[in-house]
């Protein structure tokens, strides 16, 4: 199904044909100057490849003598013959010998079709003229093509740099953070450590002094609360646990709806520990809405109290807060450096020229859908209804040997029924602006695509190209 | 194109669950058993035994033409009549109806090509016994015995067939029904005697389903009650039965006992299973009966859903029984019992007598017609897919073929070429110009099929549609509006192509300025004619459903044979009668052989499925229709290349050529496998076109005579027991002997050479083998095997182009095969190859070509015939020669030139270069 890529239409060969000597050779229909000296008028001929040796009248008689098809160029009769169209004014070239005088006209100028019924017009000057002027404007859009190539591979290269740059500082970065982050989680922790020091030390004071367990002053930590809240020990603070043990902050005596129990507990009817410090807890340690059952004042509030200690946990939390604040700026490095190192390592080209591809989409119409193609990353397609079905994600670089930037392939999208899953080529063809062109479906899920763009202007095309002599 | 698939919208979702799970294989359970089948049930439960039938023979009555007699049932009192006619050309035809039937009961029409001439019966002896009719020449008789009745065909004192003889006979008469809710009890009380022969008498209770039937969801309505018919044969002597396609089994019929019997009824099979008797798209209820000594022919013509019971007294034996038999001298003669059992209409049978193969062949084309003779390049190479996307991919497609050298003839266009699947339509975006695609196709001397199907889109905005709701052609429901079902355009309508207007309108609607887009190099292809209805009861038609009085169940088997008639018939009327058609159908019954080709429908790419597609070719060859085909590569999944490469190697020597693929598979024009590939698949067309004048020269004699092309090896060999099973191998026409690799990563095969004293010649390599002989044939994957019969001519041409029209003018090769004794004979066919010039202006060469005395030469076959045609004779190769010292060409004019010519002593070959002469003038050539 996939043309190799060897950029079809652009190839083109015209052939400079001198068509003025050797009168003798136009008797020996469909050969080429350079085989003439094969068919020289003698008695006999010797079939090219040496097989045989038969009455020169032979050759061109319609009746195939040589294993190799060689006495019959001009006619039919032999099926592993060859025909050349001199095609003055346009391209030579050989056709099959069954193409001769089988009623289609396939050279132009009409040279094959002697004997048929079939009236063909010596059609090469004009597609000579034609094709002049394709090639021309192909010579046009190659030049132009390989001019916005070579800008955007410069481009690409300062991309590049940039990127590698853009890389390096991010490195440099992380590297400054992975720093802080050691000295930070150093100072987190010896914060805690402290702060935690004072609050046990104050409690072991309190303890002696005071040994009620309804004392205001009781420090506690979300653990205690929970214990003392689960009744049953099950791990877990139900709405029941909830409303045997808690009373709004107003009035005691009132009893909580079960709706207002759930709502305490974030909307679940039972929690575990670390959903409790998530909710309920918070709750009771502003002490605004509810309280404790019997039970004065704001658990856990124990730092109000005490400068000192409050001094201490309030640095602990601001420590932890820094490293929370690096950790953060750690990772969005991270991930930076992660997604710039992936695209840094896919393949733009032998001279990255398709680098400027990256984070672009091209979109077509066709029918009622809209294609989507994002090189190295995904294709799409859009129908009508607002439906998005992936085509395929990025794959590989799927061309020739001689050319593998060629075409692109796109694998793994949605799948399909009984079948496997949707996957598309695209074919990178030179042009001078960069658009997608076509989208085709040969078959059932999958897809091929042209996607034209500069980067494909070969510069070899050019010196193979043309000579204009004709 | 499958039975039906995705894209359906939701509403399909649920019966697509229910159809598509396991999706690997057909769901049988959409299907029914004889024991789902309440008339198939009711009927097999008699058994074998004293028939209670009992032939009044005072009521006999002999005119010039035919034989009536009454029969009466002994148990109920209810006559039948019985008529039997003498046909010329050896056949004998009984038909059975009720004497007074309530109302008429169906009789086929339209599949007989006129009233069979028949001939005098003389009546030899009559006594109170029954009578002895003679069946004029060869001695044979018709013995009527009157208790109980039964017939026997004689040939001296040998019985050839019997009828009634296993008391098989059963004929539920029509009646009107009493009724069940007064005292539904009641009935079951009526006399039990009755069950004795006629298969439960209920008359008032739906006992066994006489009065309505439920498969799955659906109710069929049965007004007219219990209808079922039923006869049994007996053949003695028989051991091979062949036929009643289609089927997707051996080509030997196997015996039913203990599993379902044969069933034919057209239906859309999604992913049909092989090797076993489910009914498939089409159905021919004709059976061949085949010995050493004698061929006969049963043809019971029967529209409705018929079911065929075959057994046989040697089937359980072992070979070793069989043989301890033979020494014992004590077996019983093998014999074959079949019995034919139908849902409603009449027994009409019609018992080809033979003797030979090639007598029953003639004998049931002078019934049913022979093979429409289609345009020469429908011969050649078909390129079909589901689907060609738009004109883009047809013209790249066309390009392909080009670019890689290979020939082909049609690209053919599935359902999505048309505007929603309203068919005689195009999809403007797809298709925006078809007449320009189509005169791309034309320049490149080509051709295109696009798909026409039975069911029509239910849409206001659809002037088909329209039309056939205005004209009221819609085949009716049994309440009488307008029958609609789900197919692949969602709600749609089946125009009732049994009526004769509404095929006449049909045809019209290929005229050239009704089908828009059309050109002359566009032709037909009629699917889904069974007809398929997704939601319908076993995916077709509702039985009770009303083709004008009568009943689908009446006739179901006939629809599809009326759509490809109908469209046939519009090709030909839109040339002005002077073209040929060419129109594919899947769905098919006896006569379809007249109006085009068809193939085996939903194949799947497996091996299996390329084997059983020689015998599935095989066994409709047997009754009529030549023209037939498997999709190459299979329809469903995906061939290995190698299966692809092997598809096309025996594609090219079956009749009708296409490769053809499912919609969700990936795409394989030949030359998508690599270069070694596309080179194997090349070679493989090529050497179908080269031999087109062979082909077409076979169907010219199928289309004349009704010889089958492709042929059973015990056609041409009827006495050599070797052949009688073989299902790996086959002729085309004689001289032919084709034995493809089927095997996946086949080494060897090993080809039977029939004919003793015959030889063979290999005909890539001119090796010579002698007849009667077991082969071995090493084979690589470029090998095709393929033989010429010595004394044989077969006619090639070696320049293979384009296009089959390409090659048109171009000159033959001929070549010679020789027998032993030096002699060798043939034909050479040629007309323009598309008109019926041929037949209405005799306007063709027919030449007989004959080698004998050292001699070869070129007569007219057929005086009265005239035709000019440019080809000449460029070479002569004759097989198993002796060198001469000189070869001379003689012309009419008097002229005489010597040729030269080359001579391989190794493989005794001779060819002569370049005769010269024109194709169309007596000639000879003598060697010396």
């Amino acid at each position: 199904m996939f043309p190799n890529c060897s950029l079809g239409h652009c190839h083109i060969i015209i052939a400079v044909v001198l068509w003025s000597i050797c009168v003798d050779s136009r008797k020996i229909r469909g050969i080429s100057l350079s085989y003439k000296r094969f068919y020289r008028e003698r008695k006999s001929f010797l079939c090219i490849d040496g097989s045989k040796m038969i009455p020169f009248d032979q050759v061109n008689d319609d009746y195939c003598d040589c294993v190799d098809g060689s006495d019959e160029p001009g006619t039919a009769a032999c099926p592993n013959g060859r025909f050349y169209c001199t095609n003055l004014g346009y391209r030579s070239h050989y056709i099959p010998s069954s193409r001769v005088n089988d009623g289609i006209c396939d050279c132009c100028d009409a040279s094959d079709e002697y004997r048929s019924q079939t009236p063909c017009q010596n059609t090469c000057r004009n597609l000579g003229q034609r094709e002049r002027a394709e090639v021309e404007g192909q010579m046009r859009v190659l030049g132009e093509g390989l001019r916005l190539k070579q800008q955007l591979i410069e481009e690409g290269v300062l991309t590049w740099r940039e990127k590698q740059a853009q890389l390096r500082d991010l490195q440099r970065v992380s590297d400054d953070l992975q720093t802080q982050l050691d000295d930070l989680r150093k100072e987190e922790a010896r914060r805690k450590e402290e702060a935690d020091a004072l609050r046990e030390r104050e409690i072991g004071a309190r303890e002696t002094a005071d040994n009620s367990p309804t004392s205001h002053y009781r420090p506690e930590s979300p653990i205690s609360v929970f214990k003392e809240l689960d009744s049953n020990r099950d791990g877990s603070i139900t709405v029941d646990e909830v409303q045997a043990k808690l009373s709004p902050v107003q009035d005691e005596e009132h009893a909580l709806s079960e709706d207002e129990a759930v709502a305490l507990l974030g909307g679940v009817h039972r929690v575990d520990l670390s959903r409790f410090e998530e909710t309920l807890w918070t709750s009771l340690r502003t002490g605004d809405n509810v309280t404790i059952k019997g039970r004065h004042g704001v658990p856990g509030s124990l730092a109000d109290e005490d400068p000192n200690i409050k001094a201490a946990v309030s640095a602990a939390e601001k420590a932890a807060a820094d490293l929370k604040r690096v950790e953060d700026a750690y990772e969005t490095v991270y991930m930076e450096i992660r997604d710039l190192r992936e695209k840094l390592s896919i393949d733009y080209g032998s001279e990255r020229e398709f680098l400027f591809l990256h984070n672009q989409c091209f979109q077509l119409k066709v029918h009622e859908y809209i294609y989507e193609l994002c090189p190295f990353s995904q294709v799409t397609q859009k129908s009508a209804s607002g439906e998005v079905v992936s085509l395929g994600k990025w794959g590989s670089w799927a061309g020739s040997p001689e050319n593998q930037y060629c075409q692109m392939r796109y694998e793994s999208g949605e799948p399909c029924w009984q079948g496997p899953t949707r996957n598309t080529m695209v074919m990178l063809i030179c042009g001078t602006e960069t658009a997608l062109r076509s989208v085709k479906e040969p078959s059932k899920c999958q897809y091929v695509m042209e996607l034209q763009t500069p980067v494909s202007c070969q510069p070899a095309l050019r010196q193979r190209g043309i000579h204009s002599e004709l | 194109m499958a039975a039906f698939i995705v894209r359906m919208g939701p509403l399909l979702v649920l019966w697509q669950s229910v159809f598509l799970s396991g999706t690997s294989a057909v769901d049988r359970g959409n299907f029914k058993t004889c024991d789902q089948s309440a008339f198939c049930k009711r009927q097999r439960a008699l058994k074998p035994g004293q028939s209670p039938y009992r032939a009044l023979l005072e009521t006999l009555e002999l005119t010039n033409t035919k034989l009536t007699l009454q029969l009466i049932n002994d148990n109920n009192k209810v006559r039948l009549l019985l008529e039997l006619y003498r046909l010329q050309g050896n056949m004998t035809r009984v038909k059975i109806n009720e004497l007074k039937p309530l109302k008429p009961r169906f009789e086929v029409p339209d599949v007989l090509i006129n009233d069979p001439p028949t001939e005098p019966l003389s009546l030899l002896s009559q006594d109170e016994n029954g009578v002895v009719l003679s069946l004029g020449a060869d001695s044979q008789w018709l013995i009527v015995s009157a208790k109980p009745f039964r017939l026997d065909i004689m040939e001296g004192r040998e019985v050839l067939l019997s009828l009634n003889s296993r008391g098989l006979l059963a004929f539920e008469h029509l009646r009107i029904r009493k009724d069940t809710q007064v005292d539904p009890e009641g009935a079951e009380k009526k006399e039990e005697s009755d069950a004795a022969n006629e298969p439960a008498e209920g008359e008032t209770a739906n006992e066994d389903g006489m009065w309505e039937e439920t498969f799955k969801s659906h109710t069929d309505n049965k007004p007219n009650g219990p209808s079922s018919i039923s006869l049994d044969f007996s053949l003695p002597g028989v051991e091979h039965v062949y036929g009643i396609p289609e089927h997707a089994d051996s080509l030997k019929l196997k015996t039913t006992d203990g599993g379902d019997p044969y069933r034919l009824f057209n239906l859309d099979v999604f992913q049909y299973e092989l090797f076993n008797p489910m009914a498939l798209y089409g159905a021919i209820p004709v059976m061949l009966s085949h010995n050493a000594q004698r061929t006969i022919g049963i043809f019971w013509l029967n529209a409705a859903e018929t079911w065929v019971d075959i057994s046989s007294n040697t089937a359980g034996k072992t070979v070793f029984g069989q043989m301890l038999d033979y020494v014992q001298g004590s077996s019983e003669t093998p014999q074959t019992d079949v019995r034919w059992i139908s849902e409603s209409g009449i027994i009409d049978v019609f018992i080809m007598l033979g003797p030979t193969p090639t007598d029953v062949f003639s004998q049931y084309a002078s019934l049913t017609g022979t093979q429409a003779f289609p345009p020469l390049s429908a011969l050649a190479y078909h390129q079909c897919r589901w689907n060609y996307n738009d004109q883009e991919d047809v013209a790249a497609v066309d390009q392909g073929f080009d670019e890689h050298d290979i020939p082909y003839d049609f690209i053919w266009l599935d359902i999505e070429h048309t505007d929603g699947k309203r068919y005689f339509t195009w999809d403007p975006h797809k298709f925006p110009q078809p007449k320009d695609m189509l005169q791309g196709l034309i320049d490149k001397r080509r051709k295109m099929v696009t798909i026409v199907d039975p069911h029509i889109k239910v849409d206001s905005s659809y002037k088909i549609h329209n039309e056939i709701r205005s004209k009221g052609f819609y085949v009716k429901n049994k309440d009488g509006g307008d029958y609609e079902g789900w197919c692949w355009p969602g709600n749609s309508g089946y125009p009732d192509f049994t009526n004769p207007e509404m095929r006449a309108w049909w045809a019209s609607m290929f005229a050239y300025d009704q089908y828009e887009g059309s050109m002359e190099n566009m032709y037909t292809w009629n699917d889904m004619n069974e007809p398929s209805v997704f939601n319908g009861p076993e995916v077709t038609m509702h039985k009770d459903a009303l083709h004008g009085n009568w009943e689908n169940r009446d006739l179901h088997n006939l629809y599809g044979l009326y759509v490809q008639m109908a469209t046939a018939e519009g090709l030909i009327e839109r040339s002005g009668g002077v073209e040929r058609p060419f129109v594919l159908t899947r769905a098919f019954f006896a006569g379809s052989q007249r109006y085009g080709a068809v193939w085996t429908g939903d194949n799947t790419a497996e091996w299996d499925h390329l084997k059983i597609s020689i015998p599935m070719c095989l066994s409709l060859g047997l009754v009529g229709v030549s023209f037939c085909g498997a999709d190459v590569g299979g329809f469903f999944k995906s061939p290995s290349t190698e299966l692809l490469v092997r598809w096309y190697q025996t594609g090219a020597y079956q009749p009708f050529f296409r490769a053809h693929a499912h919609l969700d598979t990936p795409r394989r024009e030949p030359w998508l496998f690599g270069p070694e590939n596309t080179a194997l698949i090349r070679e493989a067309v090529r050497q179908r076109y080269a031999l087109l004048p062979y082909w077409y020269q076979l169907f010219y004699h199928a289309h004349y005579s009704g010889q089958p092309v492709m042929r059973p090896l015990w056609v041409e060999y009827p006495q050599d027991t070797a052949t009688f099973s073989m299902d790996d191998q086959f002729l085309l026409g004689r001289d032919l002997l084709v034995h493809p690799v089927t095997e996946e990563g086949g080494r060897g095969v090993t080809a039977y050479l029939p004919g003793k004293g015959e030889v063979w010649f290999d005909v890539h390599t001119f090796q010579k083998h002698n007849g009667a002989q077991n082969l071995y044939i090493p084979v690589t994957i470029s090998s095709i095997p393929v033989f010429q019969r010595g004394g044989s001519i077969i006619p090639r041409k070696a320049r293979v182009r384009r296009s089959s029209s390409c090659m048109e003018h171009d000159p033959y090769t001929l070549f010679v095969a020789l027998s032993p004794k030096r002699f060798a004979q043939g034909e050479l066919y040629i007309d323009d190859g598309h008109t019926i010039n041929f037949d209405k202006q005799k306007q063709f060469i027919h030449r007989r070509l004959s080698f004998a005395n050292n001699a070869l030469s070129s007569r007219n076959l057929a005086p009265g015939s005239q035709f000019i045609t440019p080809s000449w004779i460029e070479k002569i190769v004759i097989l198993g020669a002796s060198k001469p010292s000189k070869a001379t060409l003689k012309t009419p004019d008097g002229k005489e030139n010597l040729l030269e010519f080359e001579f391989d002593a190794s493989m005794s070959v001779l060819t002569l270069r370049k005769p010269g002469v024109n194709a169309g003038v007596d000639w000879t050539v003598v060697l010396q």
